[in-house]
């Protein structure tokens, strides 16, 4: 076993004939935090979502605790088992009540009694603060706690690597907090993480490393202290004087 | 400009309601008037008809020339031809068990409990399998009684539930093949779903019914009720398939995604994700599909079956009632309307049931 969670090596991406990601290299150690920031459509969230191959990468290899994502079916599936995604939208199952979005995967994608699916339901909505809730609609929810709640869904899987794509941005200021908290002490907990988002104090606190991403490349890459202090192209330095204005 | 408004008066008494409704200005009086008028003078004349004037005593015609209203012995008298069709006279009982047991596995169906995409099915397979072998008989010591026999309001609610049972799984494989990742699947489902459509069902039952056994070797013909019944089916299922796509392209993309990321298979995706939503998203337009074809299943009458038209037909075709073709086909009506009626109460129900919850 390598302490490689996950590596990607000159990976192509293309929509159509648009050149999505060109010629990424990432590596993410086992345990290490790692936030991607960058213009809108720099590629951001293609990079994470080829990573669980909800994108297909034309080019290049992707390894995720070592294996290679491909058109094998069983490799795929292994690897969505280690990695857990929590998106933009939240995207629970509006027909289900919170406690069953969080047990009908374990139960389907594992085989788990009902019983055993519902008791981490529980366990992980508990960690996630959210399991006076449970027997609720997800519409019935704020949407902090509806992204809490997606979190402990994908906990519910216990994965090994967390993916998460803008996950406060969908969400009023005064939520924006309490779902932070929540990824901090999945940080302290040792979880693989990315995760795409603008909140840099987020980055600053909790990231081992920053990642800079433009027009499909990346850019640059650095510990948050050197990436935001010191950062040395001109493009990252133009991205944060943005950031920082707002 | 700083007009205040009143907040808008609501009056919570019927004779508020009469008067902001139905009398709030001249106009809406007179037409109040006319239209109220007409409809008491409708419905006392339908009473009068129907009840006060209406003799149910059992007899001959020679009764009905005595009363004036509805002579609904007709009903008692014809009652059997009506709602049995030719079936043998000794096994009634079974085509009215058979009615029954559907009716059951209907207002079953109503129950939340069943309402999984697995439940569901197994119960209407089971209530309809149980329809079908009390019908036919061949087992438990119960006679044949093959489908040229089968008549009347059995046959009219055979007719619909087979077309259900086999129709709905086909539509939802047509709805997935149709949003395939795999063109020729696609294409396939798409041209058979716009071929059926643009068909009149007469066109399609005609060419099962009379057209297959002059073109298709006889093993494959199989009897003319099953031929009817799965091109009804078909046609049913290219409707409803539209109807099921057009409820999971309301779904968003991210719905599929979480499944699919949290390790989901793609059968998992669709049956526990995607097509209960679909449905829930369709249900007004599937409860109609659903009304329609309860009605268009008269239409077999044409091909030579002897359904709940075709046999009230005979009724009173018979020389000895012929007088009396209003009450039966008004009591026919009044049978149809039970079933729609039904149907689409209950269609309400779901919706307001839907919306509720969504909006929680
Ligand atoms: N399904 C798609 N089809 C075609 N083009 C796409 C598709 N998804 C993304 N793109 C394009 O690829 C580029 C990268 O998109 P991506 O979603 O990865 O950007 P991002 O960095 O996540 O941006 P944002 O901050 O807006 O989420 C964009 O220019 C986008 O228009
Ligand atoms: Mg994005």
């Amino acid at each position: 076993m390598s302490d490689k969670a996950i590596q990607l090596i000159d990976v192509n991406k293309y929509y159509g004939q648009f050149h999505a990601l060109k010629n990424i290299n990432l590596e993410v150690a086992e345990g290490e935090r790692v936030v991607i920031c960058g213009q809108s459509g720099s590629g951001k969230s293609t990079t994470i979502r080829c990573i669980n191959r909800l994108e297909r990468h034309n080019d290049g290899k992707i390894i995720v605790e070592g294996i290679e994502l491909t058109d094998d079916i069983d490799a795929l599936d292994e690897v969505r088992r280690e990695v857990g995604m929590v998106f933009q939208r939240f995207n629970l199952f509006p027909h289900l009540t919170v406690l069953e979005n969080c047990a009908l995967p374990q139960i389907r994608a594992r085989g788990t009694s009902r019983v055993n699916a519902e008791k981490m339901g529980l366990r992980q909505l508990d960690r996630m603060k959210i399991a006076d809730q449970a027997c609720k609609f997800a519409d019935e929810l704020s949407g902090g706690q509806q992204q809490r709640v997606a979190i402990a869904r994908a906990l519910c899987m216990e994965p090994r690597i967390m993916l998460f794509d803008e996950p406060t941005s969908a969400l009023d200021p005064e939520m924006i907090g309490e779902v932070l908290e929540c990824m901090v002490n999945l940080a302290e907990d040792g979880m693989t993480m990315i995760c795409v988002t603008h909140e840099m104090g987020f980055a600053r606190s909790v990231a081992d490393r920053v990642v800079f991403m433009a027009a499909g490349r990346i850019i640059e890459q650095a510990p948050p202290t050197a990436f935001f202090e010191n950062p040395q192209a001109e493009e990252t330095q133009v991205f944060l004087k943005q950031i920082i204005n707002h | 400009m700083t007009a205040v408004i009143a907040p808008p008066q609501i009056e919570t008494t019927y004779l508020g309601w009469a008067k902001r409704r139905l009398f709030a200005s001249p106009g809406d009086t007179v037409l109040t008037l006319i239209f109220g008028g007409a409809m008491i003078w409708f419905f006392q004349f339908l009473l009068d008809w129907a009840v006060v004037n209406a003799t149910w005593a059992e007899g001959g015609k020679e009764l009905c020339r005595e009363v004036s209203g509805a002579c609904w012995s007709v009903i008692g008298a014809r009652g059997r031809l009506i709602f049995f069709g030719l079936y043998p006279y000794e096994e009634h009982w079974r085509s009215t068990f058979a009615c029954l047991l559907i009716i059951a596995t209907m207002v079953l169906s109503c129950v939340p409990w069943f309402w999984s995409m697995k439940r569901l099915p197994v119960l209407w397979l089971s209530g309809f399998g149980a329809f079908v072998v009390l019908m036919y008989g061949g087992i438990f010591g119960l006679k044949v009684v093959t489908t040229e026999q089968w008549g009347g309001l059995s046959l009219t609610v055979f007719i619909f539930c087979a077309v259900v049972v086999i129709g709905m799984p086909l539509a939802i494989g047509l709805a997935l093949a149709r949003r395939s990742k795999l063109p020729v699947v696609r294409l396939v489902a798409g041209s058979i779903i716009d071929l059926f459509r643009s068909l009149p069902l007469l066109t399609i039952l005609f060419t099962a019914a009379v057209v297959v056994p002059l073109t298709v070797p006889d093993w494959a013909q199989g009897n003319k009720l099953g031929r009817v019944v799965v091109a009804f089916a078909l046609f049913f299922a290219c409707y409803q398939a539209e109807i099921i796509r057009a409820g999971m392209q309301a779904i968003p993309d991210g719905q599929e995604e979480a499944a699919a990321a949290l390790g989901m298979k793609y059968g998992s995706r669709i049956f526990d994700i995607l097509l209960p939503q679909a449905f829930r998203n369709s249900l007004p337009s599937t409860i109609n599909q659903f009304v329609i074809t309860f009605k268009e299943t008269s239409i077999v009458t044409i091909i030579g079956f002897f359904e709940i038209m075709a046999s009230a037909n005979a009724a009173v075709g018979t020389g000895e009632w012929t007088a009396q073709y209003i009450e039966v086909y008004f009591f026919v009506g009044f049978v149809y309307f039970l079933f729609v009626f039904g149907l689409s109460r209950y269609g309400a129900y779901l919706e307001r049931r839907a919306r509720l919850s969504n909006v929680r």
